[in-house]
């Protein structure tokens, strides 16, 4: 990987993405330009609507730009049809949802494989599993896990694939505070161990402070774009 | 590494394993029912195929008015071996109605399959037809009663040409209660006192190929052996018996004519000796010159010239009287022989041996249809069940889709429950089927028909029909379904946003009450369930009209048949004049003349149907219709009007059953009577139609017996039960059969709906839940889901008890088609009530069982996976 694209390493160039028709159109981003360099913390910020997490699921590849494109590793998504763009994810990604969506009948080992099958070399299941606090709730099922449990078990099942960017949508919206950093705690672990670039929608300001890289939304544009020369551990956020 | 989502098969299958259950039973059930009757059909069709050769089945046989001379039977055709296959009919077990058709043992030609016992060895000995043992539950060991003799039964068995117990070829249906078939052994068959049927089976000495050319030969053979039998073997082809008939009514009237002359010369001869006499007597008056006695003598000497060239001239005929009279004298020889072919069956249109055979046939094709149609239905059970799974489980698709699954991974998990269920629904069912269904299928053949020994053998079209097709339906069905789904893109399973049409805006609803409103939403909302609701109750109702209306659409059959009966006995006479000439009268004054004779049809739903024509006297107390007949103008029966679609202005074309002699006529009107596949018309237009002497007739209507003909005249007498023999056999063979298919009905039904209305209670478990949060009660809960749902229930049931007797009205017609005569399902009231009672009852149970599903929906329910 060229310099170049190590520091371009996810170009979002001059992204415009509507819904709907007629009266009921709404454009939700509009113009949306920056780049992320391989292996950020990036932190993408903003109220409810800015278009934060439309644009993550541009970047995801599970939704299309109108106009503009994104580029990962000077491969542009646009150009790449259904089947490119699954292999794409399964090669490259690793997503966080807010409300875990874990498979209800896997238990917690198994849920992670779910992720590692995917993968040519997907990391120790077992090593994982002590990394992320889980190895002696490895055989319960997800409901007898707290929300904390959960959100590191689909953190798991993320990175165990060792994915290019992990992208991580309010990971932490439905967690209580100690439970939240925890869980903040674990990603940038994960982002430094392992050196996966992170994306992660958040309209929780305070998390900007643990990010390389902080892209402010409104509005469905680009409102300040901060490089963090001093990002903080994720224990020392307060909120 | 494997897929780690396969982990979750078993599980899913745990988790819902009532509604796994459920649908195994009810596939299970299905394919074992339909490998079931596949093997017992394909078994038993291959037993009745291999006992032609096992058992040396006729190519046809032929009855004659009397037995056949050597000479005679040294005539018939070389190709055909004959056998004698002679029976004796009496009465058995002291009952009038029930008829033994007695044959001596069979060595070389259709040969006896003994299913229990042995065959008789001992003069006192029977052997009889099994299903009618059955039928009349009498054992081996017991005492038989046959004619006025006593015999012991010491078997039970199957006569290759009698798999189903068929009286009389053109009888509409076999009746295995009131006919009966055995074997005794030569001795006591000579000793029964009963009239000798002369029955002769025939083979062909070489087999022919060929349906076509087997029939070509048969219309042949048939030809020959009338014409034979008519000449006394002199001739066999009948265009040369044509000649014959006309040379000998030419020879005759030519030697009446030779004797008419011969005897007016003897009396021109005598009376010319009388007048010589007188001459001679006058010789003086003559030598005196009397001019008067002059005359005399002058005539006598002319008419004697006269009479002389007469004779002379009738002499020289003499070579060519001669010449007839040898021609004549020729046919001397063979006069002893003359015999009349009175029925002519091949094998091929013999009912007795065919009519099981065709059928298991109609039965297989019935069988494939309900077998596709439930099926089709379980699919989409399954595919709503599936369907349901995804959108309960959209959110971890849409993440699974997210991180990289692919669809093809997707659809083939999902794919995996309906494929596994199918499969090991089909392994059970098979294995039943092979089995416990097999024997139930079996037996019921055996209750039906006198069916020889069988083995059960591999059917490969059964095992296509009743596994692979269903395998492929519903993976077709699911695969379709699911594969339309994962079209939506990961977000949108990700925001549980499903909806493949486009969004609409919602229906608005009138200022109806909230409560109806809110039903009607979840109607709307779940229509999709509600209309394979529709078809699981249609199917259940389509069986239930079935089995319902059958036995009741017979008794009304029974009671059409008694209260329409023409007479309450036709008398068929043998002659309508006796020996002397005489033509026979019987003092009772409600007996009535009429005519009968047996065409068959050319065309339309069936040909080589018999119809029955009469002729009817022109004021007929029996059946009176008011039109005039034209010509070629006929009345026809209820019956056959309804079966061949025919009405007033329609043409028929039938034909005589043992030449091409064809008949047109043109359909006057319809008269009510269903009793039998017959047209009417004037007695004296028959006469003259069918060559009858003017004035003829062949039997009497009488609603009372008639005590004062002959018995010797009687040829047979049509009463009451046999006009009801069509029901009583359908009434026999299906009775039991329709109680076991009803509870079948009751149970598919409870299964069906369990199935359905789980479904929809489950999809929406969220919003039950949400309104139990709210503070809705379990009983106001019930009335919006339950009580919709019997709202639906109903008038499902309501509408599908209509659809489904209509629709087995029309399969039980084009059953019919392939049937003699006809008989319609008609369905009362009552068995609407009936059936709609049931499917009620059915749902009553599941509506239990839906209250205690509501109850359990937990509060949480509402609070869980909501974005």
């Amino acid at each position: 990987m060229s310099e170049k694209e190590l520091q371009e390493f996810l170009n979002v160039c001059n992204v415009f993405k509507a819904y709907g028709e007629g009266d009921s159109r709404q454009e939700v981003l509009r113009g949306m330009d920056f780049t992320v360099k391989k292996g950020e913390f990036c932190v993408l910020l903003g109220p409810s609507g800015s278009g934060k997490s439309t644009l993550l699921n541009i970047i995801g590849g599970i939704d299309s730009a109108d106009d503009g494109y994104i580029s990962i590793a000077g491969d542009k998504l646009r150009d790449m049809d259904e089947k490119a763009l699954t292999r794409y994810r399964r090669k490259h990604l690793g997503y966080v949802f807010q409300l875990y969506n874990l498979i209800p009948n896997l238990n917690v080992k198994e849920n992670i494989e779910v992720g590692a099958y995917l993968s040519d070399d997907p990391l120790d299941i077992d090593e994982l599993l002590n990394t992320l606090g889980l190895w002696e709730h490895r055989y319960k099922l997800p409901n007898q896990l707290s929300g904390g449990q959960q959100q590191r078990t689909s953190i798991g099942r993320a990175i165990v694939k060792n994915p290019d960017i992990l992208l991580c949508d309010e990971p932490t919206g439905a967690l209580d505070y100690n439970t939240s950093k925890e869980i903040l705690k674990l990603i940038e672990d994960v982002n430094r161990k392992y050196g996966n670039t992170v994306i992660m929608v958040t309209h929780n300001n305070a998390i900007q402070d643990m990010a390389d890289h902080t892209i402010k939304l409104r509005d469905g544009k680009v409102r300040k774009n901060i490089i963090n020369e001093h990002r903080i551990s994720a224990v020392e956020l307060e909120w | 590494m494997r897929d780690p989502n396969n982990k979750r098969i078993f599980r899913d299958l745990k988790k819902d394993w009532k509604r796994y259950i459920v649908l195994f039973l009810l596939m299970s059930f299905m394919i074992g029912t339909a490998s079931g009757m596949f093997v017992a059909n394909g078994s038993m069709m291959q037993a009745i195929d291999e006992s032609f050769g096992k058992y040396d089945v006729e190519d046809g046989r032929f009855e004659l008015t009397e037995e056949a001379t050597p000479e005679l039977l040294a005539s018939f055709p070389d190709d055909i071996e004959i056998y004698e296959l002679f029976a004796k009919e009496l009465t058995e077990g002291g009952d009038d109605t029930v008829t033994v058709r007695i044959y001596k043992m069979r060595e070389e030609v259709d040969r006896t399959c003994v299913l229990q016992g042995r065959l008789p060895e001992s003069d006192n000995e029977i052997a009889i037809d099994r299903m009618h043992a059955d039928n009349q539950s009498i054992k081996i060991g017991d005492a038989l009663a046959v004619g006025g003799r006593e015999f012991t039964v010491v078997g039970l068995i199957a006569l290759s040409d009698y798999s189903a117990l068929f009286k009389k070829n053109s009888d509409a249906m076999f009746n295995a209660v009131e006919f009966d078939v055995a074997v005794v052994t030569d001795e006591a068959w000579e000793n029964l006192d009963a009239n000798i049927i002369y029955t002769y089976a025939y083979t062909f000495r070489n087999s022919i190929e060929g349906d076509a050319a087997i029939k070509e030969r048969t219309d042949d053979l048939m030809e020959e052996i009338a014409v034979l039998c008519a000449t006394g073997g002199y001739l066999s082809d009948k265009d040369s018996a044509e000649q014959l008939s006309s040379d000998i009514d030419e020879w005759t009237s030519f030697l009446e004519q030779i004797e008419e002359e011969s005897n007016e010369l003897q009396a021109r001869g005598e009376e010319l000796a009388a007048r010589r006499a007188e001459v001679e007597a006058q010789a003086e008056l003559i030598a005196a010159g009397d001019p008067d006695a002059l005359l005399a003598a002058s005539e006598l000497a002319e008419d004697a010239q006269r009479l002389q060239d007469d004779i002379d001239a009738l002499a020289a005929r003499e070579d060519e009287i001669n010449e007839v009279i040898e021609d004549l004298e020729a046919l001397e020889p063979y006069e002893d022989d003359i015999n009349e072919l009175k029925d002519f069956v091949p094998s091929y249109a013999s009912q007795a041996i065919n009519f099981a055979k065709e059928d298991f046939g109609s039965d297989s094709a019935m069988m494939g249809v309900m077998v596709y149609v439930f099926i089709a239905v379980l699919a989409f059970v399954f595919a709503i069940t599936t369907d349901t799974t995804i959108k309960n489980e959209a959110a971890i698709i849409g993440t699974l889709r997210a991180t990289g699954y692919t669809k093809g991974e997707i659809i083939r998990y999902y794919m995996l429950t309906p494929v596994i269920i199918t499969v090991i629904s089909a392994v059970a069912g098979n294995i039943l089927g092979y089995t416990i269904f097999k024997d139930a299928v079996v037996g019921m053949y055996y209750n039906s028909y006198s069916l020889v020994a069988y083995e059960t053998v591999w059917n490969a079209k059964a095992f296509i029909i009743s596994t692979v097709v269903p395998l492929i339906l519903v993976s077709i069905i699911n695969l379709i379904m699911i594969v339309r789904l994962m079209r939506l893109s990961p977000l949108r399973f990700l925001r549980r946003d499903l909806s493949t049409s486009k969004r609409k805006k919602a229906v608005r609803l009138p200022h109806w009450g909230f409560l109806s409103r809110f039903r009607i939403r979840v109607f709307l909302q779940n229509i999709g369930g509600y209309i394979v609701l529709f078809f699981g109750i249609a199917f259940v109702m389509l069986l239930l009209s079935f089995s319902v209306g059958l036995p009741e659409a017979l008794d009304i059959y029974k009671d059409d048949m008694v209260n329409n009966m023409i007479a309450q006995n036709q008398y068929i006479l043998k002659d309508y004049q006796d020996k002397d000439g005489n033509v026979i009268t019987t003092s009772n004054s409600s007996a009535e003349v009429f005519s009968l004779e047996t065409l068959v049809t050319t065309d339309g739903v069936r040909t080589g149907e018999e119809i029955t024509v009469y002729g009817v006297a022109d004021d007929s107390r029996y059946i009176s219709f008011d039109t005039e007949l034209g010509e070629n103008e006929v009345m026809l029966s209820a019956s056959y009007a309804s079966k061949f679609l025919l009405s007033e202005g329609d043409t028929i074309t039938l034909k005589e059953k043992l030449s091409d002699e064809t008949y047109t006529f043109t359909v006057r009107g319809v008269y009510d009577y269903s009793g039998a596949m017959a047209v009417f018309m004037r007695n004296d237009r028959f006469n003259d139609l069918f060559d009858r002497e003017p004035g003829s007739f062949t039997g009497y209507f009488c609603n009372e017996k008639i005590t004062d003909i002959d018995a010797d005249m009687i040829y047979t007498v049509i009463a009451r039960e046999d006009i009801l023999a069509l029901s009583t056999q359908i009434e026999h063979s299906m009775g039991d059969y329709m109680d076991y298919v009803s509870f079948a009905c009751l149970l598919i039904g409870i299964m069906v709906i369990y199935l359905l209305t789980k479904i929809i209670i489950e999809k929406n478990a969220g919003s039950i839940s949400m309104v139990k949060v709210l503070g809705y009660g379990n009983g106001e809960i019930n009335s919006i889901y339950v009580g919709l749902t019997t709202v639906m229930v109903f008038i499902f049931s309501v509408a599908a008890a209509f659809l489904g007797v209509r629709l087995v009205a029309l399969l039980f017609r084009v059953i019919m088609y392939s049937m003699t005569g006809w008989f319609e399902i008609r369905v009362t009231y009552m068995s609407y009530i009936k059936i709609i009672l049931i499917m009620l009852a059915s749902y009553a149970v599941v509506a239990f069982f839906d209250m205690r599903r509501i109850k359990k929906v937990p509060l949480t329910d509402a609070l869980k996976n909501v974005e």
